[in-house]
């Protein structure tokens, strides 16, 4: 299922959480990429059928969300992750997504208990299935919600921030399990960390303050910061020039890695910028407008 | 989407019912009225006295402390979800905003029923040893869907959708001073709906199982009109005066769900 957006708003009392978005996310695995704040959440609710935009379009799959019958076309078929998501403390992990599994509409018990236990197998809850809910850890709760949004198979997963929180081994886990399930679906990823998106998205959006400005293949963000990236090892004070990427300590002095574009000192050299260097760098253009 | 009512009213059934403190205040409240109930309680009742006035009795009795337990504890029902996070969530799914609230507000008073039911169940029992009438469990059943049920229906109508405008904690507390004033308070002292068709306490159906005036119910005082004589008529306008009630915060519950959720 393809989405289109288009001057899309959204607006709570004062904050323009939404300025007129414009963003087409084809099938497969997608990334959402921003700042605390930019919209990410306020959109992938908007795309949930949850909130109400201001103003602006939206189609998923062909159905326009600003009817009642394409939102609930669109969420007959939708498996969302709010960023979050709380559970029921009092249910069992098979009961809770029973009931959910219902409520999406899965009447046919059969079928609905083999598909639970599938997707415990595929999350890697099975064993602890029969536990109530209250007790569990992050990552298994971010667990029982990826298994609640797959119930159903819907063709577009919108996932906000999943991997926020867990332990590398888990996140990792976690993000393979995303990418293995979108390869017939749409998976919109929203995150912090740019690093899950490098490793299982081939395209991706990049938002601040209420718009989108990047999106294209993942590449194109990690362009962004050739020719301003710059290496410098000194035992001096960091350089005053551009943003900080990273601080490694050595014996020899500190290795900075800095995006900047002029040269941030005259020792620096210009080396490969990795993704998280084109994100910095992509932020730093959209604070300077024009 | 067939069984979305149910399955949201099976496990909203589930989650009450599992609810430790719901056992606890049923109990608890139970016991202390036993306990309390005075020279005038069903108790001292003289031996011979028919099943229905006695289980009338009971559930009367229970009717004035229990209800404040069943307001405390669905009161958060509703907003829990939004507590939680997870009315996003269901919000997100093609679930009907109606299906779920109905759903809920069936189960969860199903649910807080049960302790109700049976603290009368072991009323009737007590009453049995004594009295050695099988018809007191039958009666003990009549008596709480009549006496105890509709105010159950009524207090639970609120109890979902109030804490949605106003506080949990703040609800609990107006709940409590309404339920002395609005039931117990003699309407001689102050202007209050204790002894009308509208107190949730049951005292008009209590009334008609008695066989004579229960609690306040039709003494003369405020609103007036709402003051017949008790009687099988009254009783029965009283439960569906009750139960039209409850339906009034139900039909705002969809409607503030989903401000909340989309605010
Ligand atoms: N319900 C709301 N009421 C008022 N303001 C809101 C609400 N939801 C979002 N906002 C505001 O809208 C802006 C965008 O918020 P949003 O949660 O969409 O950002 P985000 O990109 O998901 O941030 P984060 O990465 O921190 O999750 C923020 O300024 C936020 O304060
Ligand atoms: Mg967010």
């Amino acid at each position: 299922m393809d989405i289109k957006i288009s001057g899309l708003r959204r607006r709570f009392g004062r904050v323009e959480a939404l300025c007129g978005v414009d963003l087409e996310v084809p099938g497969g695995m997608f990334g959402l990429l921003g700042t605390n704040g930019a919209g990410k959440t306020t959109l992938m609710r908007i795309l949930a059928g949850v909130l109400a935009p201001t103003g602006g379009r939206v189609t998923v799959g062909g159905h326009d969300l600003a009817t009642r019958a394409g939102r609930l076309a669109v969420r007959r078929r939708l498996g969302y992750l709010p960023q979050d998501l709380g559970l029921y403390p009092d249910l069992t992990t098979r009961e809770f997504l029973d009931y959910i599994g219902l409520l999406k509409g899965l009447d046919d018990d059969a079928a609905r208990r083999r598909q639970i236990g599938e997707l415990l197998d595929m999350v890697g809850l099975a064993d602890v299935a029969g536990r109530r809910l209250k007790g569990f850890s992050g990552g298994m709760r971010r667990r029982v919600g990826i298994a609640q949004a797959l119930l159903g198979d819907p063709a577009l997963v919108v996932v906000d921030e999943p991997t926020a929180g867990l332990d590398p081994e888990e996140r990792i886990r976690f993000r393979t399990l995303l990418a293995h399930i979108a390869g017939h679906r749409t998976v919109l990823l929203s995150t912090h960390i740019v690093e899950d998106v490098a490793q299982t998205c081939q395209e991706a959006a990049v938002m601040a303050a209420g718009r989108v400005v990047f999106t294209g293949p993942v590449t194109g963000i990690v362009d962004r910061a050739r020719g301003v990236t710059w290496e410098i090892v000194t035992q001096g004070p960091p350089p005053a020039a551009g943003v900080v990427v990273s601080a490694v300590g050595g014996p020899d002095g500190t290795r900075y890695r800095v995006v900047s574009p002029v040269r941030p000192d005259p020792a620096a050299v210009p080396v490969q910028p990795s993704l998280e260097e084109g994100y910095v760098a992509l932020m730093r253009e959209a604070a300077v407008p024009g | 989407m067939r069984s979305c009512l149910s399955a949201v009213c099976r496990y909203e059934f589930r989650m009450q019912i599992r609810k430790r403190s719901l056992w606890i205040s049923t109990i608890g409240l139970a016991a202390l009225i036993t306990v309390a109930q005075g020279d005038r309680g069903p108790r001292h009742l003289p031996a011979g006295t028919d099943a229905a006035v006695v289980m009338g009795s009971w559930a009367l009795l229970f009717s004035m402390l229990l209800p404040i337990g069943f307001g405390m504890v669905l009161a958060d029902r509703l907003v829990r979800d939004h507590r939680i996070g997870i009315a996003s969530l269901l919000a997100g799914l093609p679930a009907r905003t109606g299906a779920l609230v109905a759903g809920k507000y069936a189960g969860s008073v199903a649910a807080t029923a049960v302790p109700g039911l049976l603290v009368l169940c072991v009323a009737a029992a007590g009453e049995f040893v004594h009295r050695g009438d099988p018809a007191l469990f039958g009666w003990a059943f009549a008596a709480f869907a009549v006496v105890l049920l509709p105010g159950l229906a009524f207090v639970a109508a609120f109890a979902l959708v109030c804490p949605l405008v106003i506080s949990a904690p703040l609800f609990r507390v107006l709940f409590a001073g309404y339920w002395f004033w609005g039931n117990m308070l003699g309407p001689d002292y102050l202007p209050s709906l204790t002894g009308t068709l509208l107190t949730p306490i049951g005292d008009y159906p209590a009334s008609w199982l008695i066989g004579e005036r229960a609690l306040y119910a039709g003494e003369p005082g405020w609103l007036s009109f709402l003051r017949p004589e008790p009687g099988g008529g009254a009783a029965l306008l009283s439960v569906a005066l009750l139960i039209a009630l409850a339906a009034l915060p139900l039909a705002f519950a969809g409607p503030l769900t989903a401000r909340r959720t989309s605010s």
